[in-house]
């Protein structure tokens, strides 16, 4: 985790409507949130310094899309968990090589997403 | 009107909308999403819904009308607007822009034409629906009632 207790979470998605319902759920755990619009600014995140716990990475962005975003990301040796969260079904394989640990379809099942937070142990 | 008639409206008016098929399970996910931190939540997605799908929808028929239609600009709307139609929980319009890119990946143009009628009427519905719904909503809490929570 960073260094901090309270688990940091950056939202990666370009649409402000997934981000806000997202950010809602999130928070509910107490967690702290940072959005990013899309891949590039999600990567800048990393580059200045900031560290998360967990990323949720939409794929379709402009600037650099999610599979991009993930792949750079692990060549930069970031241990974050990443979980893909999509539309598109077709990236899951993409998505999965280049370093995520889990991938979602969207809409997420708010369910499934708090079962794949409790199996990261980011809750108690 | 009383709170409990209040409330047996907002009831029936929800439960039409899933069953006419307007609204989804998402929809009950998001309200499961409102508490007491965050009272005013499905309103304020709602609403963030409203004004960016209504000028999408301005975008798009516009687009349709200019003499060199963009197609891939006007599929990057319908994209935008089907993902946030499925995250709110706006079944038929995230049906009609489903059926609108299934029309575009078969370059079937006209096809494409003919949903941008649907997709308007089917907004226009969803927005008319939904501000019903959440003016029930404020007059139950004014007259100190609880909003009915649902199970789908």
């Amino acid at each position: 985790m960073a260094s901090s207790q309270v688990v940091k979470v950056l939202i990666v998605d370009d649409d402000v409507l997934t981000r806000r319902i997202y950010r809602t759920m999130l928070f509910r755990f107490g967690f702290e949130i940072t959005e990013a619009g899309d891949g590039k600014s999600a990567v800048n995140q990393f580059l200045t310094g900031n560290e998360y716990d967990l990323i949720l990475m939409d794929n379709d962005m402009p600037s650099m899309d999610g599979v991009e975003a993930t792949r750079t990301l692990r060549g930069m040796g970031i241990p974050a968990k990443i979980i893909a969260i999509t539309a598109d079904a077709n990236s899951r394989g993409a998505f999965l090589d280049a370093g995520a640990d889990e991938f979602l379809l969207k809409p997420v099942n708010f369910t499934v997403l708090t079962d794949i937070l409790k199996a990261f142990n980011f809750l108690n | 009107m009383d709170v409990s008639m209040l409330q047996r409206t907002y009831s029936d008016l929800l439960t039409s909308l899933f069953r006419e098929g307007i609204l989804n399970q998402q929809f009950t996910e998001l309200q499961q999403l409102q508490d007491e931190n965050n009272p005013g939540f499905v309103f304020e997605v709602v609403s963030l819904f409203f004004e960016d799908s209504g000028r999408l929808i301005n975008e798009l028929i516009s687009n349709f009308n200019q003499q060199a239609v963009d197609y891939k600009k006007i599929d990057a709307y319908v994209h935008q607007l089907k993902g946030s139609s499925a995250s709110i929980g706006a079944e038929k319009i995230r049906s009609v822009c489903q059926t609108f890119r299934e029309y575009y990946d078969k370059n079937d143009i006209q096809g494409c034409y003919n949903c941008i009628q649907p997709l308007n009427q089917e907004f226009v519905t969803f927005k008319s629906k939904l501000e019903a719904l959440f003016t029930l909503e404020q007059q139950i809490v004014a007259a100190g009632g609880s909003i009915p929570m649902m199970r789908h």
